[in-house]
């Protein structure tokens, strides 16, 4: 599958003020068959931002369109080709995975009949298939994490969001889950994902923002962001550390973009 | 060597149950908020107040004439014995089985060189100082009046108390490790709830069907008549009345009754103490273990966005056995007016007018129940809020769910009311659908997100809303009844209603727009 021409995310001058601001003016935007990460430290404002994309949240102001459909306005269609998973996976106790799957295949209104090869494929990827008729309430939180990615998958979505999808996960489950996520990626199907696990943002993201108190400080390829951090060589920790590090309360998006200039310079 | 004396497990354990059990009443009043604490126990005081009211003007008039204690007098006195006995038994029921079951912090103290056995003895002696301290809230304003005008014996009424709830305590334990032993880890859940709930409407529930069977009066009271009682009930000198001149202040038999409930709870709890690492394993091992659904090979069901919310609902509902023992409680409740349908076929046509009542209440409730399940106990909110369906849908397929549930249950009593008179029919279930509306509205407005398993808590998270679902349940019971009755006066429950519900939308939290 080719990439989309249209992006298949935008966001613009999004904003979301709790106490204080969550969420400041925040623009970004996740080309057709991108891998996008965005990473921050605890409480910069990924998951408010992520929220906002999905419907779980309303803006105080700013735009979203999903695939080019204003998200706001014409939120149903925009959810049909979007996929939510969140950090704490979210399935009935009392259903197997394989019923989970048809219950949300019906609320996407699939047809029954692609839906359960779809299931049977997914819960195959998933290395989940000899639990496929186990209700989930046993299961750990790994196994939990899977049903939940493949409840995401199974409508085939156009943009994925991802809010820690690895979190829980052991080293086998997610090399599982990041083998199918960059099959999907190579299908043109756009993802963006928030981690703490930076060794996975730098191995599989196509392009990388940085966020801190509420606004995008830094964005763009690896390469890109070490070079602007004057970091050569150096991982994406370090440039994160770098970035991130150096965000004092009166910093602004510009401040931080001048700090790096001069470090470049 | 240390001289600081190290506090034994019994001890410590008996500490760390009165916080946690202190803490529990706390967070159940106040939901931890000062304020609301203190509201709370200043509530409860002129409860309190009133209750010793109520208790003066019933008991009044007979110590006034003379208490004599009677064949009536000691019946009335073994049934409150016998309801609270079944009452303390149901609740130590469950409170045994999710001791047994509820892993909290048995993972921590399981692997911990204290001995468990002590855990199991603190916790099984809480149990029942819990029921009666609950117990004694209810009951004591009427032994207080009791002592103030039939003399400080009455006092043994306490001690009576205390007697039940020792003995249905040791009761609830002995019955579950039956259960256990029985019918092993994977079923007893399951049995011991609805054998709890069974237990405790049992009693209430036999009463009425005696009344109906005996005098086609739906009146618990009217087994309390002096004729039937001396024909049917043991003499006054019987031993059957044993546990009633306890609790009258007979010294010999207030200690007899203790000191056997003493050594019964003290077996009981021996019993289950030292089982209860053995069982609580065995029950781990259970909740790890996850029950295996149909075959994988059949095909998806072709559903609506709306059909599948509605399948899944019902779905969910019927696999929680402990939704199911609760749901089953308020079902028990509709046997009598169903057996009065039964006793009453072909002959009474005004039948109506007593059963619409309580059919139309226990709906109420039952409705309340559900729609708080479907509505606020959503286990996968982000999922449903994703999902390409407008909010209209997500909240109608959770209302129909309740409904369609509601109607299963009522439809039944219903068409057999049709037989007897279509009027009652009509009304009973329209009365029915109007309770069961109220409720889902009441839930609607007072939905809070929460999972599943907090419903035993979902009472106390809002009092506005139990109240308000109490509250219209009773209208649509009184103007249910007068409507079927022809009476004009079904108006005035009918504005009651009506004024609750604009209560309740007016003071309802605000909803996220999201939601």
């Amino acid at each position: 599958m080719p990439p989309y021409s249209t992006p298949a995310l935008q966001i613009l001058n999004l904003h979301k003020c709790f106490t204080e601001p969550a969420v400041n003016e925040l623009s970004l935007t996740v080309r057709g068959g991108e891998f996008y990460a965005l990473l921050g430290p605890n409480g910069a404002g990924k998951t408010t931002t992520l929220r906002m994309v999905a419907g779980l949240l309303e803006a105080d102001a700013g735009s979203v369109k999903i695939c080019g459909i204003d998200a706001f306005s014409n939120s149903i269609a925009a959810k049909q080709v979007l996929a939510w998973v969140p950090d704490e996976p979210m399935v009935y106790d009392k259903l197997t995975p394989l019923e989970y799957l048809e219950f949300v295949a019906g609320l996407w209104s699939m047809d029954p009949d692609l839906a359960r090869f779809k299931a049977d494929t997914l819960l195959e990827s998933f290395g989940l298939a000899p639990h496929s008729n186990e209700r989930c309430g046993g299961f750990s939180k790994g196994m939990r994490q899977k049903v939940a990615l493949a409840g995401a998958l199974i409508h085939e979505p156009r943009l994925i969001i991802l809010d820690e999808p690895l979190t829980g996960l052991d080293a086998g489950s997610a090399r599982q889950v990041k083998k199918v996520l960059s099959g999907l990626v190579a299908q043109g199907v756009s993802i963006i994902m928030t981690t703490h696990i930076l060794e996975v943002a730098e191995r599989m993201a196509d392009r990388i923002g940085i966020i801190a108190r509420g606004q995008l400080v830094a964005e763009g390829t690896l390469a890109e962001l070490r070079e602007r951090a004057n970091a050569d060589g150096n991982s994406l920790e370090d440039i994160f550390l770098e970035i991130v590090g150096g965000v004092s309360a009166g910093d602004t998006h510009t401040g931080i973009a001048n700090r790096l200039d001069e470090n470049a310079a | 060597m240390s001289v600081i004396a190290v506090p034994s497990a019994l001890v410590r354990f008996s500490r760390h149950e009165l916080r946690l059990a202190w803490r529990d009443w706390a967070w159940m009043f106040s939901g931890w908020r000062n304020t609301s604490l203190r509201r709370a126990l200043t509530g409860m005081g002129i409860f309190y107040a009133i209750m010793h009211l109520i208790a003066y003007a019933v008991l009044s008039p007979q110590f006034v004439a003379g208490f004599v204690l009677d064949q009536t007098a000691l019946a009335m006195l073994s049934v409150t014995v016998l309801l609270s006995f079944t009452m303390m038994l149901s609740q130590a029921m469950e409170s045994v089985t999710r001791a047994f079951y509820a892993r909290d912090d048995l993972d921590l103290i399981l692997s911990s060189p204290a001995p468990s056995r002590d855990l199991f003895l603190v916790r099984i002696v809480m149990m029942a100082l819990t029921s009666w301290v609950m117990s004694a809230l209810v009951i004591s304003p009427f032994l207080n009046v009791a002592v103030v005008l039939g003399g400080e014996r009455w006092l043994a009424g306490y001690l009576v108390l205390l007697t039940v709830s020792l003995s249905a305590t040791g009761a609830g334990v002995l019955i579950t490790l039956a259960l256990f032993r029985t019918m092993g880890a994977q079923r007893t859940r399951l049995a011991a709830q609805i054998l709890a709930a069974v237990v405790g409407a049992a009693f209430l529930i036999g009463m009425q069907v005696v009344a109906i069977l005996s005098f086609g009066s739906i009146s618990r009271f009217a087994l309390f008549d002096p004729a039937f009682l001396a024909n049917h009930a043991p003499a006054a000198g019987s031993a059957w009345w044993f546990p009633a001149r306890a609790v009258a202040g007979q010294t010999n038999a207030v200690f007899l009754f203790f000191a056997a409930s003493l050594v019964f709870f003290a077996a009981g709890a021996w019993l289950g103490a030292v089982q209860f690492r053995r069982i609580v394993v065995s029950a781990l091992g259970v909740t790890e273990k996850t029950p295996r659904g149909r075959s994988s090979e059949r095909a998806f069901r072709s559903h609506a966005p709306l059909g599948a919310l509605v399948y899944k609902e019902l779905k969910l509902i019927a696999r929680d056995p402990w939704l199911v023992s609760q749901t089953l409680m308020q079902v028990l409740y509709l046997i009598p007016p169903a057996v009065m349908l039964w006793v009453s076929f072909g002959e009474n046509t005004e039948i109506s007018v007593i059963i619409a009542p309580v059919i139309v209440m226990a709906v109420g409730q039952l409705a309340g129940g559900l729609a708080w399940l479907t509505i606020s106990g959503e286990d996968a909110p982000d999922l449903i809020a994703t999902a390409p369906i407008s909010a209209f849908t997500r909240l109608w397929a959770k209302v129909l769910s309740v409904l369609t549930l509601v109607a299963a249950i009522v439809l039944p009593l219903t068409l057999c009311l049709a037989l007897l008179s279509l009027w009652g029919a009509a009304v009973t279930f329209t009365g029915a659908m109007i309770a069961a509306a109220s409720a889902i509205l009441v839930q609607l407005w007072f939905r809070a997100q929460a999972k599943r398993t907090t419903f035993r808590r979902r009472q106390v998270a809002s009092k506005a809303s139990t109240l308000a679902e109490a509250g219209a349940s009773i209208s649509c019971a009184a103007g249910t009844a007068l409507v079927a009755a022809g009476s004009a006066l079904a108006l005035l429950p009918g504005v009651l209603l009506l004024i609750l519900l604009g209560v309740s939308w007016c003071i309802r939290p605000k909803q996220s727009a999201m939601t």
